[in-house]
């Protein structure tokens, strides 16, 4: 199992202070240009010294243009140890009316998303909590484009951060070629990743247990398959 | 928003002490400082000697602990706590911690620990320091009172008294009785209790009789009945059923009746039960009809045990139950081969001795002769009486014993002065393999017949015992042959090269350590007594043991007596043959973490013995 991830080419590494700094720039005055004035880590850092913030997200559905985020939870980690302490969560009320499907889903209750602010009211708090951080997700594309989307209608300004997506790590970490394939793929759904390396089963979808999910399972990856030493662009994306 | 990490208080809340606490509404903010940490297998979490600031919930994985020596002393799992020695210690740790799976660890702030143990009791009472005063504190907890001595009357109470006017005919008073579906009835005249009324009394004194059925009450009923005060005790009550030959008894408080106790009611709080077990079969004329008693000891004994009967309790009603089958089979035999031409002593061996005999035991028993015995007159007879007795025995439920250690092997038939001689050859020229099968012997009780030779001979035992030292050496190393385990890991029994092992015996490594043990004490104190508990009364009385030790061995025999009650009596209701097998996976956790410390107590005294009766070096 334990086998370490390819390092990077140099073309493959990005430099998400050196992008920072340029979204610095451009941003209007506001919330999200002090978040990129507050600057990124540089690309040449220890994966051990990087402040890390898993995130994680639910939704009134899979499409970032159509459906909207409506409950938000993040908890601080370094790669030996996850903070409860700093753990946050915000609900908040979608614009449009949520449909019974994604409700049993989410066991979030109309009544408790009715009493909650609208997105555009916390987005301010949630990018307070992401100044400075690499966010680390399971799939990274739900969660960076639902906020892409949320910052563009807001700040009219996308917002962009570097992350430590579990499931890409996973993907590498259990890679195969085709010769050495043996059945299916193995599955790189959050749950399925947990179990292999022996984590606890959650019950699944509420956004702070999730975040906290995928904070263990970083964990269990970096201990298993990762470099702590080696420099935060190898990993991030 | 409030942040509310559910997951993580679950997590904790499904294990002890956080079970117990769950209502102290300061765990939230516990669980937002627990810090979480994912440890690979093989790596130290708390390295030797090292300091440590943090009580660790392990919330998958699996840990070892090791001491200074680097000898492990236990492996923890899911929902296990450790590191709380060191923290009661200022963070000095004389253990030391190691992954041995991939784990997930909590880690909840010295703090917090300190701050939990200081104000919750039930939070402290689970870390207390010493494993002997834990397994008190888990006893008393569970210890309820079932002794009729000690019990109050009242608690026998299940309902208010039943009563009806002194005006009622038969057939009301039947109608009462039928429709609250009592066995008594209670007669009143202005709300004074006059008299009691039984179905005994409505059988014999007025169907039997024929009379009519409005008949006045008052014409059958026992006028001025005897009654109980409230605050009498329970054991009066049944003290007096028995004098006066009567099932109900009133039981009034100032006067006024507070309802009844029956037999039924007795029986049913009476851990000993067994009294009408023990009188039924002095009843038996036939094998059959003994035969058909020992079938309810089933019955009795998982009764005793659902009356939360403890196992010094339970031990002495099955050794009377066993002693009385031996008593009336003696009897039975005496009428068939005719009197004894020379006095003789039945006597029991090994558990029904120590009156610690439980469900299923094999017999253990021998004869001592009176020493006018002469083979070639009084041979035959007593070969007849014991193969007739022993065989009858095993018919009873009470297999013949494998070792063949039975009155009906000539071996163990022996006049008074042969047993003396034998004893004397044991003690003084001890060989420790013989003695391993001989310890039995070392309990010893006359059951029937002239119980002074028994007395005797229990006599020459202490007394040769105390005189030679070298035996003690012996009997402390044969009891130091069987180890307790470690403890349990997972469905595993733990032992101490860390060998795991899928069942273990309770009886031969938990409770006949400790009975080998008290044995080698209670030798060498000279006690008379036979029985492990009383035994323990008289070493802590003769000082052989350090303050609170001998009591820390009851308290062991007690634990550990219990699970094996409570396993056998659900073998028992599995309609399975009881045994001595438990598997850790039909254990409590509570049960595992007490039978632990227990195992501990046993594991350190058999290291003290061992010194205690080190004798001469060779």
């Amino acid at each position: 199992m334990s086998k370490l991830l390819k390092a990077k080419t140099k073309e493959e590494k990005q430099d998400w202070q050196a992008m920072f700094a340029e979204w610095a720039e451009e941003a209007p005055e506001g919330p999200l240009k002090r978040y990129y004035q507050a600057g990124m880590i540089a690309p040449d850092t220890p994966l051990q010294d990087a402040p890390l913030l898993a995130l994680d997200l639910e939704t009134t559905g899979l499409d970032p243009k159509e459906d909207e985020i409506i409950s938000l939870g993040v908890i601080p980690l370094s790669n030996k140890i996850i903070r409860c302490q700093g753990a946050q969560y915000w609900m908040a009320k979608p614009e449009r009316s949520l449909n019974a499907e994604s409700v049993t889903i989410h066991e979030i209750t109309h009544s408790e998303l009715a009493e909650a602010p609208p997105l555009h009211a916390i987005l301010d708090q949630i990018l307070i909590a992401l100044t400075g951080q690499v966010v680390v997700v399971h799939c990274v594309s739900i969660e960076r484009q639902f906020l892409l989307q949320a910052a563009i209608k807001i700040y009219g300004y996308p917002l962009y951060f570097p992350v430590l997506d579990t499931m890409d790590i996973e993907r590498q970490a259990t890679f195969k070629p085709w010769w050495k394939r043996f059945g299916r793929r193995p599955s790189l759904r959050l749950d399925a990743c947990r179990q292999r390396y022996k984590l606890p089963r959650y019950k699944a979808h509420h956004a702070l247990t999730d975040a906290l999910s995928s904070a263990e399972l970083l964990q269990a990856q970096i201990s298993h398959h990762m470099d702590p030493t080696a420099d935060i662009s190898n990993y991030w994306v | 928003m409030d942040v509310e990490l559910t997951e993580i208080l679950e997590a904790l809340c499904q294990h002890a002490p956080f079970n117990e606490i769950a209502d102290d509404t300061q765990l939230n903010d516990m669980v937002k400082e627990i810090e979480i940490q994912y440890v690979r297998a093989g790596e130290w979490v708390i390295a030797p000697s090292a300091l440590n600031n943090t009580l660790f919930f392990i919330r998958s994985g699996a840990i070892e602990v090791l001491s200074k020596e680097n000898k492990l002393i236990r492996r923890m799992n899911e929902g296990e706590l450790f590191g709380y020695f060191s923290l009661l210690r200022g963070g000095k740790s004389s253990q030391s911690m190691r992954t041995i799976e991939d784990s997930l660890l909590y880690r909840i702030p010295a703090r917090w620990f300190l701050k939990l143990y200081e104000e919750n009791d039930t939070f402290s009472d689970f870390f207390q320091l010493a494993r002997e005063v834990r397994l008190r504190v888990a006893m008393d907890s569970q210890s309820s009172d079932v002794s009729l001595m000690t019990c109050p009357v009242v608690s026998l109470l299940r309902r208010p008294p039943i009563s009806t006017d002194v005006s009622s005919n038969i057939r009301v008073a039947a109608q009462i009785m039928a429709e609250h579906r009592v066995s008594s009835l209670l007669i009143t005249e202005f709300d004074e209790l006059i008299g009691i009324v039984t179905d005994q009394d409505l059988r014999t004194r007025a169907v039997a009789k024929g009379l009519a059925y409005d008949t006045p009450i008052a014409d059958i009923m026992t006028r001025h009945p005897i009654v109980m005060d409230s605050g009498d005790y329970a054991a009066e009550a049944v003290l007096k059923m028995m004098e006066r030959n009567v099932h109900h008894i009133p039981v009034v408080k100032n006067g006024r009746p507070i309802g009844v106790v029956s037999t039924g009611d007795i029986i049913q709080k009476e851990s000993h039960g067994s009294i009408y077990l023990i009188s039924d079969i002095y009843k038996q004329t036939s094998i059959e009809g003994l035969q058909s008693i020992s079938r309810k000891m089933t019955h009795t004994f998982t009764h005793l045990v659902v009356a939360d009967a403890n196992t010094q309790m339970i031990g002495n009603a099955m050794s009377h139950i066993g002693t009385a089958f031996v008593k009336r089979l003696l009897q039975l035999g005496e009428e068939k081969f005719g009197p004894p031409p020379i006095p003789y002593c039945f006597i029991a061996l090994g558990s029904q001795a120590r009156e610690e005999q439980t469900i299923k035991t094999d017999q253990d028993n021998a004869l001592i002769l009176s020493d006018k015995y002469n083979k070639k007159l009084h041979g035959e007879y007593f070969e007849a009486l014991t193969d007739w007795v022993c065989n009858n025995l095993d018919k009873c439920g009470y297999d013949l014993c494998s070792g063949d250690i039975m009155a009906s092997n000539p071996r163990w038939r022996q006049p008074l002065s042969v047993w003396k001689e034998n004893f004397s050859e044991w003690i003084q020229k001890p060989k420790a393999e013989a003695l391993l099968r001989l310890s039995i012997f070392f309990d010893l009780r006359g059951v029937y017949g002239d119980k002074t030779l028994a007395l005797q001979l229990n006599q020459h035992i202490r007394r040769e015992a105390q005189q030679h030292s070298g035996f003690l050496t012996f009997m402390a190393r044969n009891a130091n042959q069987r180890k307790p385990p470690l403890g349990f890991f997972r469905q595993f029994v733990l032992d101490g090269e860390g060998t795991q092992s899928r069942t273990f015996n309770l009886k031969e490594r938990g409770i006949a350590p400790i009975i080998d043990i008290v044995r080698v004490h209670a030798l060498a104190c000279g006690s008379d007594k036979l029985n492990t508990l009383e035994r323990i009364e008289d070493i802590e009385a003769a000082g052989l043991l350090p303050d609170g030790r001998a009591k820390d061995l009851a308290l062991a025999l007690e634990m550990i007596g219990m699970v094996r009650i409570r396993h056998q009596k659900e073998q028992i209701e599995a309609g399975e043959e009881p045994n001595n097998h438990v598997n850790p996976e039909n254990l409590s956790s509570f049960e595992k973490r007490h039978l632990r410390d227990a195992f501990h107590i046993v594991s350190g005294q058999q290291e003290f013995i061992k010194f205690r009766y080190a004798g001469k070096r060779s």
